[in-house]
């Protein structure tokens, strides 16, 4: 596995970890906001 | 300001970005490059959902309850009028690159498309490509993120800061610190980055136009270099003013010459064609606009995928490194006015002039091409700088609106870098909304400086890798504070 890969699969999990933080922070509820 | 540690980094940040671009100019493109590559080539998807999304949010936002709210206090009034409010903001969010871009944008997407269509229909689809790059996505970027700063620093009282959003909603936790942080820093850095690289290249246009009009072939650095002086002595007096002054001043000049200029090319030039083109594209960008927006190419041949990452992607992602430094000064200038109007002022009124724009200079490109078969597109090959100064050529007072076109592209590269001074001081001592003139002083030799630095390496491809670098995280930032601002305007409501 090359470095370019490791780098894209890293970002792959990266940016669909991102989808679901954001999702779960959206619904959160015990925001101090 | 030597006390902030903040602005300390992002100055050491920035200045090793320079240094490695004089020392290894190759190295650091090619570093630039590779990631730019890597991202393109599997997150391509991301980037046009996220900017699709925008768009969307940014519609729903306008016609729904949520647009009734002000940005500011229920009693606010807005600072500007709403000419200059447009003007100031257009010039911040596009300036010289509509200038750059009018004729020979539209003519490099031409001579893509017609290798798979007919040159009519070729010219149809590069008018609608360039009006998508230039439209209502590229100004949700901007709306959407201007719109976040501007509800949370003038309606909840919060820092101007592009971290304030996370602090305001999710509280003082160590999460929202060190994400904040590296947000206000990550901001900081595609600013100066981005407007150093806009400095240079309005530099390098202007000088094409110079050349131009005097009959200079290959006036090298001195010529450059004198340009860039002239720029710095334009731009420190209106840094010395308010922005009120100095800002909506030269905004409406700059506005003025170029709205003057396509006015004229539409009338001295074939007026029906071009007439016919901006109709015909408004229809087309209208119907077509929103389900382009998800368009990825994935199934088209290498060439194609390759058009697609180098002007449509990478355009999106100029316009995220942007988003930071035009979304601040939009909000700054936008107190007092409701959600509505500033998202329909900040998207429709920019789009449609960006049509009337395109279809002018872009029809005047097609046709010298399809009716008078000039060599504009081996022009285009050879010196792309010169593209708009070959089409001013085939009109009649070619000198005056040569001229004109070189002082419309100073001016703007003034705005530029005055508004990018304010947002700076705005940002480092922590969001004062007033900075004081030393900073914004301070803030303008630092740009000049990274802009010298650009011209004197000479290398507008790492620049423009550079700043693709410093965009890629704001998508996944922009994205953030934009969920920050919906869950406080639900908060707001019920």
């Amino acid at each position: 596995m090359s470095l370019a890969n490791v780098i894209d699969t890293f970002l792959n999990v990266w940016v669909f970890a991102f989808i679901g933080i954001l999702i779960w922070l959206y619904f959160k509820k015990d925001s101090d906001g | 300001m030597l006390k902030n540690p903040l602005l300390l980094i992002a100055l050491a940040l920035t200045g090793f970005v320079a240094l490695w671009g004089i020392i290894d100019t190759a190295g650091l493109t090619g570093f630039s490059a590779m990631l730019t590559s890597l991202l393109f080539t599997s997150r391509s998807w991301f980037i046009m959902l996220s900017v699709s999304l925008l768009l969307i949010v940014s519609i729903w936002l306008a016609f729904s309850p949520y647009g009734k709210i002000k940005l500011g206090q229920d009693d606010d009034e807005p600072e500007f009028s709403t000419v200059s409010w447009l003007t100031m903001l257009f010039a911040a969010g596009m300036g010289v690159g509509l200038l750059f871009w009018g004729t020979a944008e539209p003519l490099s997407h031409f001579k893509v498309i017609r290798n798979y269509t007919d040159n009519f229909r070729a010219a149809e689809q590069a008018l609608f490509i360039t009006n998508f790059h230039w439209g209502l996505h590229a100004w949700a970027i901007y709306a959407v993120t201007g719109l976040v700063m501007a509800y949370f620093s003038f309606r909840k009282g919060c820092p101007n800061l592009v971290s304030a959003p996370m602090k305001a909603v999710f509280g003082h936790r160590r999460w929202t610190k060190s994400v904040g942080w590296m947000s206000d820093l990550l901001a900081i850095y595609a600013i100066a980055i981005g407007i150093g690289g806009s400095i240079a290249m309005g530099v390098f246009q202007i000088q094409s136009g110079v050349e131009s009009l005097f009959g200079l072939s290959d006036s090298g650095l001195w010529l450059a270099v004198a340009i860039f002086a002239v720029l710095c002595v334009a731009y420190i007096s209106p840094l010395m003013v308010d922005l009120s002054k100095g800002m909506a001043t030269l905004s409406n000049i700059a506005m003025a010459i170029a709205g003057g200029l396509m006015i004229f090319v539409l009338l001295a030039g074939p007026t029906f064609f071009m007439m016919s083109g901006i109709i015909g594209s408004i229809g087309d960008y209208f119907f077509r606009a929103i389900p382009h927006g998800f368009k990825t190419y994935t199934f088209f041949d290498e060439e194609v995928i390759t058009w697609f990452q180098s002007w449509t992607l990478t355009f999106m992602v100029w316009w995220f490194a942007w988003a930071p430094f035009v979304g601040v000064f939009i909000a700054r200038i936008s107190k007092g006015r409701t959600i509505r109007e500033y998202l329909l002022g900040v998207m429709i009124v920019p789009t449609f002039f960006s049509i009337f724009w395109f279809g002018v200079f872009g029809s005047i490109g097609f046709f010298e091409v399809l009716r008078l078969d000039a060599a504009i597109l081996d022009a285009l090959n050879t010196n792309i700088n010169d593209i708009t100064f070959f089409v001013l050529r085939y009109m009649p007072l070619s000198h005056l609106t040569s001229l004109a076109t070189i002082l419309a592209a100073f001016l703007f590269v003034v705005t530029s870098v005055v508004s990018a001074s304010f947002v700076l001081s705005m940002f480092a001592p922590g969001g004062d909304l007033n900075p004081p003139t030393n900073t914004k002083l301070i803030w303008g030799a630092i740009l000049g400086a990274l802009g010298l630095v650009m011209i004197l390496s000479n290398s507008i491809d790492a620049v423009k890798s550079i700043i693709g670098l410093a965009a890629l995280p704001f998508i996944f930032i922009v994205l953030l504070i934009v969920m920050c601002l919906l869950k406080a305007l639900k908060s707001e409501v019920t």
